[in-house]
């Protein structure tokens, strides 16, 4: 039992990470970024890609260089974020909602089927693995790797959560997220504030990559579909915009799907945790920390 | 109204504006009797599988190049078009009816079967033999269309070595893992009914799928382990597969493992980490890699591409020089002609073995033998001819 | 509709092109129609490989997907993420009927519309309350339960699917020829176009855009919202289900892979990309969404990264969509509405 629940936390925690880019690019403009997922791969390939050619060092400073790694992957997949919003969705501010899903889903393969191109079509293998020893906790096998990850990934939300509520910057954020036009009008650089946001969103989801791969080894060019589509359910049933309803929402998701695959058998799982979700939603249609809007008429 | 013949003239004028690009949709280039003969091939280029079409690809070009500097066959050259399929039926339908109208002689792709069914009928219509190298779902042969090969073993045949190997072994406790593929649930279907079928203390104690495309196993694994096994079978494919072995050593588990041929591949190794895939068994037809001999074939394949031979190179490889023999021994590129030769076909050599197709299109020996993890590759453990 | 004077939709932005007036006025001609329909019968006679009529027939179905979806999506301004789920309703009903108890194809068609009218109520029943975002999550997990549910199921053949369906025929006369069935394809298709025009210019379909532009206001005004929303799922989903049925006729076998949530992304994609409730900009779009994959095939390797590179370009170019439906508000509230964040809102 208690190693169904550990291990719906550990897969929770990169749902949460992820869906937190999600959700914060979602309250700020409105857009479900379908490209949020394919980050989540840049971020393992830009990783894996400077593990290798570091190779000499990791040998020695495996940790150390791991995390240095780590930033370096989460700038450069923040940066890539940023050119997306840049190229695909800036342009289209003013256009119709939907039209910015269909660039979302532009970019989505274009991500997916260039990185298709430059690193061929193969898994890779991350060339550092985390793993080896475990510790035992109330019959639960946690192992040590876990809970570091698990460890950077709380310190990345945590920072997050301060930068957004405390700094001037998170206050523009939050200003445009209510009302754009007013935020613009008080004097909020707009495309700096939203640039900013896919900037760390993006960064998030490339942490989470580096993380996986180093964690279980394989990456591939469509390793962020599923997890992208995963994210996005976990922001929604946190209340999709809300920060601390995104990370809750991934580990709710890491749970039912644990649980599910537990007492139905892994091809029902999805299956379940869709099932409750609509049950949840009819129930509690904002999710479960999203503030209960009345929308504008 | 005005919108409604709008949009039934765009509809109009869109097909007929598409019937114009005779270069990219039409093209047909229906080879006369001295141009070179043309094999099409649909496989997964682009989606989850893509991994595999350039393997096959590969093979397959090795092949045609080998024959065509022998002097080809009945004095013309061969040709190889590659269409990709996505493995998705209605690409894959659309990139064999691109094939037919390309005036292909013969057929040698295949590789998922959901996406191969579609393609069959096609075939059949345009009078064109399939030799499907890797696509091995019973289903494909079970409409008896006159027209369908497969050089594959089958997923009873591997059931039935698996089950032999499982007996040999004297496994109590056997958990069964599938990907919710066909290919995949196909083999632990067949293999559950066989364990049932063959007794003896022997039983299944699981039967698990996952969901193909991720990362985190944890929740099946906890859920194998838990169900306390002392073989565990997985029928799905490499990548998957390397991480569930991996997975299911961290989470503890000390049995025996198993793979099915989807999951025979160097990058099993890799995923789940030398020293945790040591010992990992397979059911597999035999390869170059486990042949006597074969290195030739490896060095030749390395040469002319720069990278190893991959899942289902040697099937691929196979299937165009069964199609020229065929082609030979019709002494023609009609199809019903071709598909008698082929049914006369007795002990040529594949990789697999002595080729001879069943009343079914099928062959008749799997030639599956078992191979084990050892180092970096996959070694000849057991023949299972005793 | 016909004769209201309209007024142009607001200028995209981003230096859109838009068409020459000279081009409009052809467009809009009333022949155009007829003489179109000519053009599309005499296709087939120009060019018969049965790959461009393969391809053709594809592209024709997808079309009275999108048109389906544009009902919901378009019209009643409900994101639906799931759409895949009753295109896959349709063709397992079908395919079951007509492979387990030998049903003709033809007579199939009434289990189809019964199932997917049951399936649209189940769906829409729970979902209809909700709003925006949260349809469409709801939508979307509903597509996923749907393609599970099949790939797990013995009756709908597991992860292989239904094999063997038989191609339409009438009174015994088989159309399963390539051109001929194309030109089925093409009736059936016009056909449904047609009718989906029909309904969205009823007092239904005002009841939808009512509803699309402002759920309240259209409530207060007597509206019954909920049931007039679930009409439009209703029809959605009759319209998805019987494409699937021409789906299972064309490749004689159905699985799981092909209601995935790819296929209903490339739906809602075929609707957008030719301009939301736009009926030949739907149609527009859904040939530009399953042609462009096939006319890029020559690329190979590059085919997907420039299918969603030219996708990203042609939305940067035109925002409204390639063909947008003529908005008939003043020019000021359409001002208004494109504001920065610019929402149709979606609800």
């Amino acid at each position: 039992m208690t190693q169904i629940i550990w291990n719906g936390l550990f897969v929770g925690s990169f749902y949460a990470l992820v869906a937190l880019g999600y959700s914060m690019v979602y309250g700020i403009m409105k857009l479900l970024n379908f490209a949020h997922g394919d980050l989540y791969m840049l971020g393992a390939f830009i990783g894996f890609a400077l593990l290798t050619s570091f190779s000499g060092f990791t040998a020695t400073l495996s940790l150390v260089a791991l995390l240095v790694v780590l930033l370096l992957s989460m700038v450069g997949t923040g940066l890539a974020g940023v050119a997306i919003e840049r190229i695909a969705y800036r342009p289209l501010r003013s256009a119709p909602r939907l039209s910015l899903l269909i660039t979302a889903v532009g970019a989505s393969f274009a991500l997916e089927y260039g990185m298709r191109i430059i690193a061929g079509p193969n898994p890779q293998v991350y060339p550092v693995r985390l793993g080896g020893s475990s510790v035992h906790v109330l019959g639960a096998r946690i192992g040590v790797a876990q809970l570091v990850l698990i460890g950077v990934a709380i310190a990345l939300m945590v920072t997050l959560n301060a930068m957004v509520m405390r700094s001037r910057q998170g206050r523009a954020m939050r200003a445009i997220a209510l009302d754009p036009v007013a935020a613009r009008l008080m004097g909020v650089d707009v495309n700096r504030v939203i640039a900013m946001a896919f900037f760390i969103g993006s960064a998030l989801a490339g942490a989470a990559g580096v993380m996986a791969g180093s964690y279980y080894g394989s990456i591939n060019f469509l390793m962020g579909f599923i997890i992208g589509l995963k994210a996005f359910t976990a922001a929604v049933i946190g209340g999709i915009g809300s920060f601390k309803g995104a990370m809750l929402g991934g580990v709710v998701l890491g749970l039912l799907e644990s649980f599910g695959t537990h007492f139905l058998g892994g091809q029902w799982r999805d299956v379940f945790a869709f099932a409750f979700l609509i049950l949840f939603l009819t129930v509690r249609p904002t999710g479960l920390l999203g503030e209960r809007v009345t929308e504008r008429v | 109204m005005r919108k409604t013949k709008l949009a039934v003239a765009l509809v109009a004028v869109s097909t007929l504006a598409l019937s114009g690009c005779q270069g990219v949709f039409g093209g047909s280039d229906k080879s006369g009797s001295d141009g070179p003969i043309t094999l099409g091939m649909a496989a997964p280029m682009s989606g989850s599988s893509s991994a595999i079409g350039p393997y096959m690809k590969n093979g397959a070009q090795l092949a045609i190049d080998e024959i065509n500097a022998k002097g080809g066959v009945l004095g013309r050259k061969l040709k190889l078009n590659v269409q990709d399929d996505a493995c998705d039926p209605k690409t894959a339908s659309s990139a064999a009816n691109k094939l037919v109208a390309a005036g292909v002689t013969m057929s040698i792709g295949g590789y998922c079967s959901s996406a191969t069914l579609p393609t069959l009928s096609v075939f059949n219509k345009a009078n064109i033999p399939m030799i499907i190298p890797a696509a091995n779902s019973a289903d494909l042969v079970s409409q008896h269309l006159p027209n369908v090969f497969l050089i594959n073993g089958t997923g009873v045949q591997q059931a039935q070595s698996a089950v032999s190997w499982l007996t040999k072994q004297k496994a109590t406790r056997v958990a069964l893992v599938d990907d919710s593929t066909s290919y995949s649930t196909d083999i632990t279907k067949r293999t559950k009914a066989d364990i049932t079928k063959a007794g003896g203390g022997m039983k299944t104690v699981l039967h698990e799928s996952v969901n193909a495309g991720e990362s985190d196993y944890s929740s099946n694994v906890h859920d194998i382990v838990s169900a306390r096994p002392d073989f565990v079978y997985w029928t799905g494919y490499y990548q998957e597969g390397g991480l569930i072995i991996r997975q299911l050593r961290q989470a503890g588990y000390k049995g025996k493992i198993m793979v099915a041929d989807g999951s025979v591949d160097g990058k099993l190794i890799s995923v789940a980490g030398q020293s945790t895939a040591q010992g990992v068994y397979a059911t597999m037809t035999e390869t170059p890699d486990t042949m006597p001999g074969a290195g030739d074939w490896i060095a030749s394949y390395k040469k002319k591409f720069g990278a190893e031979p991959g899942p289902y190179s040697p099937q691929s490889y196979d299937a165009v020089r069964v199609a020229a023999k065929a082609m030979k021994d019709a002494k023609s590129t009609d199809g019903k002609k071709i598909e008698a030769a082929l049914m006369k076909i007795d002990g040529f050599p594949l990789f697999s073995g002595k080729l001879k197709f069943t009343a079914d299109h099928t062959l008749t020996e799997g030639g599956f033998v078992i191979l084990q993890v050892k180092g970096t590759k996959f070694t000849l453990a057991d023949d299972l001819k005793n | 509709m016909t004769t209201t004077k309209t007024v142009q939709p607001p200028k995209p932005p981003a230096g859109g092109g838009g068409l020459g007036n000279a081009a409009k006025t052809v467009l809009r001609s009333r022949w155009i129609g007829p003489v179109g329909l000519f053009l599309g019968a005499i296709a087939p006679i120009l060019i018969a490989t049965p790959y461009a009529m393969n391809v053709m027939t594809s592209a024709l179905i997808f079309v009275m997907l999108a048109v389906g979806l544009n009902i919901v999506v378009g019209q009643c301004g409900l994101l639906d993420l799931g759409y895949a789920a009753f295109f896959a309703v349709g063709a397992y009903t079908s395919g079951i009927l007509a492979t387990r108890l030998h049903w003709p194809l033809l007579a199939t068609i009434p289990a189809v519309i019964v199932v997917t009218v049951l399936a649209g109520i189940v769906v829409g029943g729970p979902t209809l309350r909700l709003r925006s975002d949260y349809l469409a999550i709801v939508t979307l997990g509903f597509g996923e339960i749907i393609r599970v549910t099949a790939n797990n199921l013995s009756i709908t053949g597991g992860p292989e699917g239904i094999y063997g369906i038989p191609s339409l025929s009438v009174a015994g006369v088989d159309l399963s020829n390539s051109v001929v069935f194309y030109y089925v394809v093409l009736v059936i298709v016009a056909a449904a176009v047609l009718g989906a025009n029909r309904l969205i210019r009823s007092r239904l379909g005002r009841a939808w855009r009512f509803i699309r532009e402002d759920e309240d206001a259209a409530e207060a005004m007597g509206v019954h919202t909920y049931r007039v929303k679930m009409a439009a799922y209703i029809a959605g989903a009759v319209w998805g289900g019987l494409a699937g049925v021409l789906f299972g006729a064309q490749l004689s076998a159905i699985s799981p892979a092909s209601f995935t949530f790819l296929q209903s992304a490339l739906v809602l994609m075929a609707v957008v990309l030719g301009g939301m409730g736009s009926t030949p900009g739907v149609v527009i779009g859904a040939l530009f969404v399953t042609m462009l994959p096939e006319a890029l095939r020559g690329l190979s390797d590059y085919r997907y990264f420039a299918f969603g590179a030219l996708l990203i370009i042609v939305m940067v170019l035109r925002p409204q969509g390639l063909w947008p439906a003529r908005t008939r508000e003043p020019a000021r509230t359409a001002r208004r509405s494109a504001t920065f964040d610019g929402e149709v809102r979606i609800r």
